[in-house]
């Protein structure tokens, strides 16, 4: 069934193309990945940065040789360096908290369902009373509990995360479970861990492929938001979140680039990742063909 | 019905006693509060003795566990180290100011999400259906802390039709301030609302329009229209109620976020609720508030879902027997 749905996916993406998203979303990893090559300034060299020019309007001229093409904020620093220096923050966090979070949570979803009993209440148990929260609430209390940083904001996200995937991948493997492929494995005595991972696993990860794009997404947005609020990542390697938080204070006196222009970005980021989500969960839900 | 209530009562419990817990933890272990009662360079040993000894804190860990459960038992979290208040007191007198934004915001989402959904639904996979669709996306992509600094810039300084932020005059009601009743008040509580109600009236329209979907195509729709009933008599006649559980589901369990969203809007429209609260008590390392809020919220959060279980049973008939 689950290898059915797997090659309509690949056979469905490989006919209608490339979406416009995607190419976005793919467009931005580059951006990220090569942030230090096209930026013209690295916004955390404290040399390269002209304290004079601060909050300087888009398209004023840089000591630099460069044009301030967004403007700069209120530390002289230049808007497009930092947005694209930010991106980088955002997508390694969103990135690493997502694999870890899925990784996690599908295994735990399938040892909880193949081992049932008390490790499956257990685990789920653990899923229900933080699925019953809302995410930002969770989060608020992880990060308070955690601290910040950034390998902190990341493990505050795993938590936050990784329950969804073992609720969602425990019910396919479940119903997996109670095949008959399941009992052939268990008769040829193979061992406990080969027939969760190389029979089980491979069988019930399709709806948690579905979660990766939104989850994606949700962790983008949750980073930016703790960040926001100066809870997430130092204040000093700004990411998409602190950048927009960093000109806060002033929009108020009409300096609006400093917010406007990583806020876009975020927001686009954001966009994309959803939008690719949408058509991943279209192609893989058969009713809304 | 009565052994599914204890149940959903043991695992609220269960989830306050683990909040509980963890929240105590994590407040313990970030800074020392002992500095915002003394100064940190002028202060002698002596002072800072006296300080810990003041705030309890030379007590073992779970031992000012215990004494912290034992007081939230009795209603009592302690005092703020800041505002020198009872802190629960302080998270009652900010309540007004969400609760008051949370039902407004909720009054803007839930009709014109549920008209938005219908209206999609009805025109499945017809342009308006594809707009509804891409713009509640959109809607839900947009971080909720640059929409209201979008707001503002849009809303209150490019503009001026509404100020930037604050809650403005409030006129008196059953002994509470609320901001609605005065005209002033109503303009400061449009950004904010708008902010919160956003996301929600994508996250609405979504759910509606899936659900209209579902209902238009089952049998005693044929029969309605067979019957010679209007479309929109059919609409909001006989496919409303019928989606009516998810609907009011995914209105009370937003209502919750919106109290925990606050955190953010009202932190940026400087709203003196609860949210905000929370975000300077935790910068401030006022231990006692941040424990009340946090308790607070989850205890709101777990009381609607239970509420939301039990008005099922008013809206449903089938969950009756279930139950």
């Amino acid at each position: 069934m689950k290898t059915d749905t797997m090659r309509t996916f690949w056979k469905r993406s490989g006919r209608s193309g490339v979406s416009l998203p995607l190419l976005i979303l793919m467009a931005y990893v580059l951006l990220a990945v090569a942030a230090s090559l096209i930026a013209p300034q690295n916004p955390y060299d404290p040399l390269q940065i002209y304290a004079w020019e601060a909050s300087s309007s888009p398209g004023t001229a840089g000591s630099g040789g460069y044009t301030y093409l967004l403007g700069t904020d209120g530390l002289g620093r230049d808007i497009f360096s930092t947005v694209l220096y930010g991106l980088r923050i955002s997508l390694f966090v969103a990135f690493t908290s997502t694999a870890l979070a899925a990784l996690i949570g599908v295994t735990a979803g399938v040892t909880a369902a193949y081992t049932g009993k008390w490790g499956d209440a257990l685990i789920m148990r653990i899923v229900d009373l933080q699925l019953s929260l809302p995410t930002i609430l969770v989060a608020l209390i992880a990060i308070v509990t955690l601290g910040p940083g950034i390998d902190r904001i990341i493990l505050a996200l795993v938590i936050v995360q990784w329950a969804t995937y073992a609720r969602v991948t425990r019910g396919v493997a479940m119903s997996e479970a109670a095949k008959s492929y399941l009992d052939a494995a268990r008769l040829l005595r193979l061992p406990t861990r080969r027939i969760i991972f190389r029979h089980l696993l491979p069988n019930s990860i399709a709806p948690a492929i579905t979660l990766v794009p939104i989850e994606l997404g949700h962790a983008v947005a949750l980073e930016a938001t703790l960040s926001f609020l100066g809870l997430g990542v130092p204040i000093d390697k700004p990411s998409l979140g602190s950048a927009v938080a960093n000109g806060f204070q002033y929009l108020l006196t009409g300096q609006y680039w400093i917010s406007l222009f990583p806020g876009l970005a975020l927001f686009g980021l954001i966009a994309s990742i959803n939008f690719v989500g949408e058509n991943v969960r279209r192609r893989l839900d058969p009713r809304s063909r | 019905m009565i052994s599914a209530i204890i149940g959903r009562l043991s695992q609220a419990f269960l989830l306050l006693l683990v909040m509980s817990v963890i929240g105590f933890i994590g407040i313990h272990s970030v800074g020392n509060p002992v500095f915002n009662l003394v100064n940190a360079e002028t202060a002698t040993p002596e002072d800072i003795r006296r300080a810990t000894v003041a705030l309890g804190l030379d007590q073992p860990v779970w031992h000012q566990y215990f004494r912290f459960i034992g007081n939230v038992l009795t209603g009592n979290f302690g005092t703020s180290y800041i505002y020198h208040l009872p802190a629960f007191q302080l998270v009652m007198g900010k309540l007004p100011a969400t609760l008051e934004l949370a039902i407004v915001a909720m009054m803007i989402a839930a009709p014109t999400g549920i008209l938005l959904g219908l209206l999609a639904g009805r025109r499945k996979d017809r342009p308006v259906d594809r707009a509804i669709l891409r713009l509640s996306v959109v809607a839900l992509s947009i971080p909720s802390f640059w929409l209201s600094m979008m707001l503002i810039l849009i809303g209150a300084i490019l503009t001026g039709w509404f100020p930037s932020g604050g809650r403005g005059p409030t006129g008196a009601l059953l002994g509470t301030e609320w901001s609605f009743l005065t005209l002033d008040g109503l303009r400061q509580l449009t950004l904010p609302a708008l902010a919160l109600a956003l996301p929600n009236i994508a996250l609405i329209a979504r759910l509606t329009r899936s659900g209209t979907i579902e209902v238009e195509t089952q049998d005693f729709t044929r029969f309605c229209q067979a019957k010679g009933l209007s479309p929109r008599r059919i609409l909001f006649r006989h496919t409303l109620p019928n989606i009516s559980v998810p609907i009011v589901t995914i209105i009370g369990m937003q209502f919750g976020g919106m109290l925990a969203f606050a955190v953010v809007v009202e932190s940026i429209f400087n709203w003196p609720g609860v949210g905000k609260l929370l975000i300077d008590s935790i910068q401030l390392l006022d231990r006692p508030v941040v424990m009340a809020t946090l308790t607070f919220i989850s205890i709101a959060f777990v009381a609607l879902n239970a509420l939301v279980d039990l008005f099922y049973v008013v809206l449903d008939p089938r969950t009756r027997r279930s139950a």
